[in-house]
């Protein structure tokens, strides 16, 4: 009771934080500009793949590769300058006259944000989804998971992995923008956290195969550790994987959901020491 | 015998090789207006955000006597600046929820009522600075540390953020402010601590430097800093003063 007492003034404060980076990106016009982009794009590889024709598994395969790509960039789109422009701004200079701590104002600014990026990720595929159950859903509402029946639950795995795969970008971009003292450093250092997040990981874990420092009996748990790896893992083992048999090598659920979570609570924690550091 | 607020003792603070403030020793009396004036890189800053507590001292320690209090210091930045896309009112309740405190109380307070429901980036430098001097004031600390609260102001604008000033100290608030505005400080300061080369050369009433020095500030501090050849006649500024209620020392890591 008493620790709770004493954790009220903080949770105030990350849902003051989080009020005020919410409103401030729903009252962005890029942000209207960036969903509208996302609806765009996610209703063409819609249309342009069979999925939508066919199922929630088939509209699932097609989304999944510009998903991996897409999620981090709103998400970094989002994210990348927060916490630079407060510094700039003197704001965190003045939150320290405050009795807020770094880990209540990361936290808050976090949770804001993630909001908005969920929002702008997951109407767009919530609507081809509706489309999906309005055109090529089972005529009967089933819900069951067991292998070979195709259903709305399996479309609703796949938000939620697209949902941490955002939750672990989005804490990578505050991560770099928290780290960069500058707009401009929080540019780079933004791009720099994307490309690390889309490609960087698979290309290293390549490389670390190549040179036989992961073998075939690791792989499996090493792909976790790379946020569209894990991701990708997730969408195969939790949706896919009821019309394909599942391969060697993918990424078991477990390791690939500690993988996301891992990237988000660390790059959090960074976030955390370089605010409180400046 | 006036209460102390802040009181500074033998504070070094270094950056670098660079000697920011040397054996800096300073009482802030309660409920008073403390003014640090000195030529650009004198420490005034340094100063200033070492009493607000968002530095600490290389050496000696910065310690609040005061009242117990949700926020000790309210401080005001050199160049406030806020979240554009919102209102005053809404900048104010942002603060002001950190600290449960009544918004609309902040924005009477340096009365920019009328301009309550005005977008941030739509004011003019002066009301952005009075924006700051409230988010200053936003749950009652018994000092306010406001830097160069008039720097880049017209006059006009200036003597309206000076005027709030002297109100703060008249309901019992401490206030610290640094200023290049010799005038305004001289009319509004009850204490005029001068800095130079990060050493403080003066500390008394502005009456009391008007004595030492011969002449009023505006034409004697200047002169004084730059010559650095006279001492002031009272020598005795960094007396102890009655102590009540909470203190919080920063003091420089061992």
């Amino acid at each position: 009771m008493t620790r709770f007492a004493a954790l009220r003034p903080a949770l105030a404060a990350t849902r003051a934080v989080g009020e005020r980076e919410l409103i401030a990106v729903v009252r962005s016009r890029t942000y209207w500009l960036l969903t509208a982009g996302v609806g765009v794009v996610v209703a063409s590889v819609a249309a342009a793949g069979s999925g939508v024709d066919t199922g929630y598994v088939p509209t699932v395969v097609d989304l999944l590769v510009p998903t991996e790509v897409l999620v981090p960039a709103v998400a970094f789109a989002v994210g990348y300058r927060v916490i630079a422009d407060d510094d700039r701004r003197g704001t965190l200079t003045v939150l320290e006259t405050y009795p807020v701590p770094s880990s209540a104002y990361v936290l808050g600014v976090y949770l804001g944000r993630l909001a908005a990026v969920l929002a702008a990720v997951s109407i767009p595929l919530i609507l081809v989804g509706g489309y999906v159950a309005a055109s090529a859903g089972p005529a009967s509402p089933v819900f069951a998971t067991h292998g070979g029946v195709d259903s709305p639950a399996l479309y609703g795995r796949f938000l939620g992995s697209t949902a941490l795969l955002a939750a672990a970008a989005l804490a990578v971009a505050l991560a770099a923008s928290a780290v960069s003292g500058s707009r401009r450093r929080a540019l780079v250092a933004g791009l720099l956290g994307l490309v690390a997040v889309v490609a960087g990981g698979d290309l290293g874990l390549l490389a670390a195969v190549n040179a036989g420092v992961v073998g075939s009996d690791t792989l499996s748990s090493v792909l976790a550790a790379s946020p569209t790896s894990a991701y990708r893992g997730l969408v195969f083992e939790t949706v896919v994987a009821v019309a394909v048999e599942r391969s060697p090598g993918a990424v078991a659920v477990g390791p690939a959901v500690a993988g996301l979570v891992g990237w988000t609570l660390f790059s959090l924690l960074v976030a955390t020491v370089a605010v409180s550091r400046r | 015998m006036t209460d102390t607020r802040l009181h500074a003792d033998e504070v070094n603070r270094t950056f670098g090789d660079v000697a920011a403030l040397t054996a800096v020793n300073l009482d802030v009396p309660a409920a008073a207006v403390t003014a640090l004036v000195g030529p650009n890189g004198s420490g005034k800053t340094t100063l200033l955000r070492l009493l607000a507590g968002l530095d600490e001292p290389t050496a000696g320690t910065v310690a609040y006597h005061g009242p117990a209090a949700t926020r000790e210091v309210g401080y005001l930045p050199q160049r406030p600046s806020f979240r554009p896309g919102f209102t005053v009112a809404e900048t104010l309740g942002f603060y002001a929820r950190l600290v449960d405190d009544d918004p609309d109380r902040l924005v009477e307070r340096v009365g920019l009522s009328a301009a309550a429901d005005r977008r941030i980036e739509a004011l003019s430098g002066g009301m952005t600075r009075l924006v700051g001097v409230a988010q200053s004031l936003a749950g009652s600390p018994p000092v306010v540390v406001l830097d160069e609260p008039g720097s880049g102001l017209d006059p006009e604008a200036t003597a309206r953020v000076f005027d709030v000033v002297e109100r703060l100290a008249a309901d019992g608030r401490t206030v610290v402010i640094s200023s290049h505005d010799l005038a305004l400080v001289e009319r509004t300061a009850d204490c005029v601590a001068v800095l130079d080369g990060g050493e403080l050369v003066a500390h008394d009433s502005p009456a009391g430097l008007r004595a030492s020095w011969g002449g009023p500030l505006v034409e004697t501090v200047v002169d004084h800093v730059d010559g650095i050849t006279t001492t002031p006649a009272d020598e005795d500024t960094t007396a102890q003063a009655s102590i009540t209620g909470t203190d919080t020392t920063r003091e420089a890591d061992q």
